[in-house]
């Protein structure tokens, strides 16, 4: 891994999130939405329509309109909410810091879970663990997260009132509560991925055990424990960092889902909200920020890539 | 004096869902202080199970019969503990591969590799043990062997990776060192290299081995003694300058018989210099000059050679040489540069292959079992050349016949054919066309001896019957020997030599190619 392709890498994810920007903006161009009607509501005179669209420089071109949205972005400006008139920006990175709370533990849990679970697989091939983990996998990946998000509702907020059902309290203000709320959500978004990536871990598992160099390893004299951990799980952990940045992908899409659900005020729920109101700025906004997360999750998911195989060299 | 090995009346079976599958039958073996044995038997002998049943790490599915033992001196193998035999592996008794490149883990360091073995065994500390594998690996004359601790595996040749291997295996002065086919996957000349690196480190250290090979030649070079496995059984066991002088079982006799021996000359006529195809200055590259990055090497660097009509052309070389690289130009499967005339006309790129140069130029490919479309039958197979290029499936017995297959074959999937027969179909496919050269790609190199030597014969025979010219390509210098009118010598993308027969008599040959020829194992006695 050089520089030069740190660099070259860093100027990919640019030159994406530009073409982004720009099926964003032609998107909420083609929107059936009027910001003035958004903005002055329905009863609106048309004069005073005309004036807000001249100030917004509604009639303008659409290039010269891209430009001075792309400008200010590029500048931290996302513009002003039509809903609230506050600055679109600070709003939703704080959305996103409570969805990357979200994600980030639900992905950390998927792992502890999902790799010893995928090992424990492969080890038992064919015997009743192995089925076992099977069919939990097969269940997991056949429910989606709002059937899956709804059964936990019922079952443990609503009949058993273990858990709070809904809503979100920040880490800083009270640690218990905030984890206590975060527990529901981060099992049903990890529930998918860890049927998805321990099926993942149990199949590269089963190929490294059977390569030669385990063999070798073996023939060694040394100890299973030894073999288990020097030699077979970075090997068979290698294709599942591929996997885990595409699940990125996924995450995103469920979390808006699960947000929605357990009434998170993250990025997700502030995109469907915006949405709703026709709130073009943080519209935009979203989109763009969320592209830019999975951009980045992707090039670090390629830098740990290399970190952990040798073999792979970028330059 | 007892001896290191003993295995006595040792039966295995496999269960699969066919029924119970016997690999091995009764086999009594012993390996004395300081003798190596060799075993040699083709592709599903039982040679490799035999192997794993002294390591003990038998598949799942794998049924000892009762009664017969396998003695590692004092030690019951087949009695001990999982936990014994951890202390017992890599200690008293160790293995070396046939492939080094899948024998070492590409994730962890060359030398992490070779001193956890210290570590494990000698209860030597992580600094000790670098220590001892350093000079374990300055012992099996590697360069640089402190640089070489701190690579990974793909950053060494396939060579240096078997060395690496190598010193793993003495890394604990074992008695025994199981060998499974050590060399099979390295060149000729670095295969030659690890032979004699191997014949001093047993002069050195006084140990017993047991050499698993397929190759006859090379087996009675290494070895004290020789055991033929033929379907599990060892019907012969001999000393080594015995076996191709008295072998004494039909089996073995066969298997002597078709060893290629360099100076039984399989052609004799000669041809005349009537050019067929022309190759002048080919050069092949397979990754493009980009704007970040220079063009690398090519392949084949600007390459000259002609093939006479009906005329044997050999090319050997080893693995990266460029011989394939030739018949992929000839072939029109990569883009080259320079200029390919067949019967005068200039073919000037890829593009320029028309169907009647297709139809003369043909190609046989080194492994059947990709080059058959496993969802094509055999009939289906050959049809294509037919309507193709002219001919009529009605034929299709008649081809089957010509290569010596049954005209029932026709409606069989490749999946059910043995490995000679798929390159008796891909022989015949070619042949459909009714070329004028056919280009062998090592069409040998994955068959058993024996079934080497039955398509050798029956590409002669076929040369016979059409005056077809062959580009014979392969790593074995002894078989071209025998075959080829006019040999061609390749290292690193260029032509080093060519040569007829008369001069190789004379000895006017390069150097490379005599290093060559004293690196191939050839018959003794």
């Amino acid at each position: 891994m050089t520089l030069a392709w740190l660099l070259r890498r860093f100027f990919t994810v640019l030159y994406t999130l530009l073409v982004v920007s720009v099926l964003v903006f032609g998107l909420t161009q083609i929107l059936p939405a009027d910001a003035a009607v958004t903005l002055l509501g329905e009863n609106a005179t048309p004069a005073a329509l005309a004036a807000v669209r001249e100030r917004l420089g509604l009639g303008d071109p659409a290039w010269l309109q891209y430009w001075h949205w792309l400008s200010a972005l590029l500048q931290g400006d996302f513009g002003t909410s039509m809903r609230t008139s506050q600055p679109v920006g600070p709003a939703m990175f704080t959305a996103l810091g409570r969805s990357l709370l979200l994600g980030g533990a639900s992905l950390v849990v998927m792992l502890v879970i999902a790799v010893p679970l995928g090992m424990w697989a492969a080890l038992r091939r064919g015997k009743a663990a192995d089925l076992m983990s099977s069919l939990v996998s097969y269940l997991g990946v056949s429910f989606p997260e709002f059937v899956t998000a709804t059964l936990l509702l019922i079952v443990v907020a609503d009949y058993f009132q273990l858990l709070p059902a809904t809503g979100y309290v920040p880490p800083g203000e009270d640690l218990a509560d905030s984890i206590r709320h975060l527990i529901l959500p981060v099992v049903t978004v990890s529930l998918i991925m860890v049927a998805h990536v321990s099926r993942m871990v149990r199949s590269e598992t089963i190929d490294v055990l059977n390569s030669d160099y385990i063999r070798a390893a073996r023939l060694k004299g040394l100890p299973p424990r030894t073999v288990l951990l020097r030699h077979v799980l970075r090997n068979a952990l290698l294709p599942t960092v591929t996997i885990v940045a595409l699940d990125v992908g996924y995450l995103l899409g469920g979390i808006i889902v699960v947000e929605e659900i357990f009434a998170i005020p993250g990025i997700g729920r502030a995109l469907i909200v915006a949405i709703t109101s026709r709130d073009l700025p943080s519209i935009q906004a979203g989109a763009v920020i969320m592209a830019a997360t999975y951009a980045v999750a992707n090039t670090l998911a390629d830098i740990a890539y290399v970190l952990i195989d040798r073999r792979i060299r970028y330059d | 004096m007892s001896p290191v090995l003993a295995v006595a009346g040792y039966s295995l079976d496999y269960v699969t869902r066919e029924g119970t599958q016997r690999v091995l039958e009764d086999v009594t073996l012993a390996i004395a202080p300081g003798e190596v044995l060799g075993l040699v038997g083709e592709s599903g002998s039982g040679k490799t199970s035999l192997a794993w049943a002294i390591m003990r790490h038998l598949p799942g599915n794998a049924r000892e019969a009762a009664g017969g033992s396998l003695r590692l001196g004092d030690v019951d193998l087949r009695a001990a503990s999982a936990r014994a035999l951890e202390t017992i592996r890599g200690r008293r008794m160790s293995m070396v591969f046939q492939d080094p490149s899948t024998a070492l883990n590409p994730t962890l360091s060359i030398g992490r590799q070779v001193s956890e073995v210290l570590v494990r065994h000698r209860g030597l500390s992580e600094k000790d043990a670098w220590q001892a594998a350093t000079e374990a690996l300055a012992h099996v004359d590697l360069r640089d062997p402190a640089g070489l601790m701190k690579r990974y595996p793909h950053e060494a040749s396939g060579g240096e990776k078997q060395r690496v291997v190598i010193a793993t295996a003495f890394a604990c002065r074992p008695e025994l060192i199981v060998f499974d086919e050590p060399t099979t996957a390295l060149d000729v000349i670095t295969g030659a290299r690890i032979l004699e690196l191997f014949g001093r480190l047993r002069a050195e250290t006084g140990v017993s081995a047991l050499y698993i090979s397929h190759d006859l030649a090379l087996v009675a070079r290494v070895a004290d003694r020789v055991a033929i496995l033929e379907k599990g059984r060892i019907v012969e066991e001999a000393p080594a300058d015995r076996i191709f002088t008295a072998p004494a079982h039909p089996y073995t006799r066969r298997l002597v018989a078709a060893v290629p021996r360099p100076e039984q000359r399989l052609v004799t006529d000669q041809v005349r210099p009537r050019e067929l195809l022309r190759g002048e200055g080919i050069a092949v590259r397979y990754r493009r000059k980009r704007l970040f990055r220079l063009a690398p090497p090519p392949a084949t660097d600007h390459v000259t050679l002609d093939i006479r009509r009906g005329e044997i052309l050999g090319i050997v070389g080893e693995s990266g040489s460029g011989k394939s690289s030739i018949a992929r130009a000839l072939t029109g499967l990569a883009d080259y540069e320079g200029d390919i005339a067949l019967d005068g006309r200039r073919i000037g790129s890829v593009k320029d292959m028309d169907r009647t140069y297709r139809k003369a130029v043909q190609i046989v490919f080194q492994h059947p079992d990709s080059s058959l479309n496993p969802r094509q039958t055999v009939g289906d197979i050959l049809a294509r050349p037919l309507r193709l290029y002219g001919g009529d499936v009605a034929t299709i017995p008649a081809l089957l016949d010509e290569v010596r297959l049954p005209a029932a074959y026709a409606r069989r999937y490749p999946h059910q054919l043995s490995g000679g027969e798929k390159q008796r179909v891909a022989i015949a496919r070619a042949f459909a066309a009714k070329p004028d050269l056919v280009i062998c790609d090592e069409i040998t190199a994955p068959l058993d001896v024996s079934v080497q030597a039955s398509v050798v014969e029956l590409l002669l025979r076929l040369r016979e019957a059409n005056g077809t010219a062959y580009l014979f390509i392969t790593h074995d210098l002894n078989l071209v020997r025998q075959v080829a009118h006019r040999i061609v010598v390749m290292r690193q993308g260029e032509i080093v030599d060519l040569l007829d027969m008369e001069m190789l008599r004379r000895g006017e040959i390069h150097s490379y190619t005599r290093e060559l020829i004293a690196a191939s194992p050839t018959p003794v006695g």
